[in-house]
């Protein structure tokens, strides 16, 4: 008897903690101070990283290459009839003679891994880390060395996107099913989007909008579309914004 | 029921106390990863509620995915050096009686290909270094996850003192975190003290 009730103390416990984490997560963060008026600046549209797959019964992600290459047709569709209702003027980056494709890469890469950590660390208030606490600023950057690529010469910001999808596996859908009814908490899926701008002169993250649970089917083109709005909402400069906070 | 959900708030409350992360402020800090290491960072860092095995203390600035230091305070013979997430597929190298320091810079090598998924990791560099008087060994290296396909670089300096694995690792992006804190990290590991 003492044992159920500690056992149900405990799932109730695991429950309240959760949800305490999920009510709380933040979803968009800019550094203080930064704005943009539509029209004033020129921003590159970098070549989002795409990863879809699935999530095995363990929870482990394995890649699926059809669905990552409907998911970059469909998001790079939508992205294309998205960014020139973004108040700015918005290139897509395009490789060059620079030779710096590399390290272009390498960058996408690391601002998802940046976006991650801001997720991780600022979004869950309760995971903040005590030395970045004390200003409760917004301070996460790239570093300054992408301001000397010759490939993004012209450009104020770079726009940056990633996306990651794990579908829950048949048998991870049976796992949670089961689990639910043990009382147990088993997620299925997931699915983790960002969208972020770096100055290229300082190569700080000015804005960010990240989310670990995105709305939207990539393998569709609804769903990619649906999923281009969710990560651009609250763009900085966006025409209808702008004029709605200023009707406020 | 009413015991029990009194219960779950304790637990709750005890839990979101136990996952804060903690601030390591400047002097000296002893029991890291529960051991005898002990280091005087002469700047602050922070240490992650989240460890990933018995003997394994996690120090970042800005998130473990962009700065690391990995205390793993003496792991004994026969054991991981991380937590196994899957012994059964992808069982971890252990600690052995028999390892030589040229075996530490390897160990961690097949330990992060098994649990990182890491397709690409390279020993760069490593010579005789002493941890605390200990004859030991201090290398370079860099890897990419299968996860996030960031190039990282690393660093590390460890020694088999008293039949167990001391070793203290710094990880990070090889752009701009990399080079951004090594100097705060070679500082740190000239404090180590066993």
């Amino acid at each position: 008897m003492q044992f159920n009730t500690v056992l149900r103390a405990s799932l109730l416990a695991c429950g309240l903690c959760a949800s305490t984490m999920a009510i709380g997560q933040e979803k968009t963060g800019n550094k203080e101070g930064f704005s943009l008026a539509p029209g004033t600046v020129r921003i590159m549209l970098m070549r989002p990283v795409i990863q879809v797959g699935e999530q095995s019964t363990g929870g482990m992600y394995e890649p699926n290459a059809d669905w990552t290459t409907q998911a970059r047709e469909n998001i790079a569709a939508s992205l294309h009839d998205a960014q020139s209702k973004l108040g700015n003027q918005i290139t897509s980056y395009a490789e060059t003679a620079s030779g710096e494709e590399p390290v272009i890469t390498q960058y996408s890469h690391l601002f998802g891994t940046v976006a991650d950590s801001v997720i991780e660390y600022q979004f869950f208030p309760g995971n903040r880390l005590p030395t970045k606490k004390r200003d409760k600023g917004f301070d996460w950057a790239v570093g300054p060395g992408i301001a000397s690529l010759k490939s993004l010469e012209g450009a104020d910001y770079a726009l940056f996107i990633t996306t990651r999808d794990e579908f829950g596996s048949t048998g991870r859908k049976v796992l949670q099913i089961f689990a639910a009814m043990g009382g147990v908490s088993v997620t299925s899926g997931v699915h983790t989007g960002h969208a972020g701008l770096i100055d290229l002169k300082t190569g700080e993250l000015v804005w960010l909008n990240a989310d670990r649970q995105m709305g939207g089917d990539v393998r569709t083109p609804e769903g990619a579309q649906k999923r281009v709005k969710q990560l651009l909402e609250g763009f900085p400069g966006k025409p209808v914004e702008t004029a709605a906070l200023a009707g406020k | 029921m009413r015991y029990a959900f009194m219960i779950a708030v304790i637990v709750g409350a005890s839990s979101s106390a136990c996952l804060a992360n903690a601030l390591i402020s400047p002097g000296p800090h002893a029991a890291i990863a529960q051991s005898r290491l002990s280091a005087t960072p002469d700047g602050q860092w922070n240490r992650l509620s989240r460890r990933d095995g018995k003997n394994v203390e996690l120090w970042t600035l800005d998130g473990d995915s962009l700065n690391k230091v990995t205390f793993f305070g003496g792991i004994p013979v026969g054991k991981p050096l991380l937590r196994e997430i899957d012994k059964k597929n992808r069982p971890l190298p252990k600690v052995m009686s028999n390892m030589l320091i040229t075996d530490i810079p390897a160990l961690l090598e097949s330990t992060y290909r098994s649990q990182f998924s890491v397709n690409q990791i390279q020993i760069e560099t490593q010579e005789p270094a002493l941890l605390d008087g200990n004859k030991g060994i201090r290398f370079t290296y860099a890897f990419t996850r299968a996860d996030d396909e960031v190039l990282r670089k690393g660093e590390g300096i460890g020694a088999m003192v008293g039949g167990q694995l001391y070793l203290v690792t710094y990880e990070a992006p090889s752009l701009y975190f990399f080079e951004k804190d090594l100097e705060k990290f070679h500082k740190l590991i000239t404090t180590l003290k066993l």
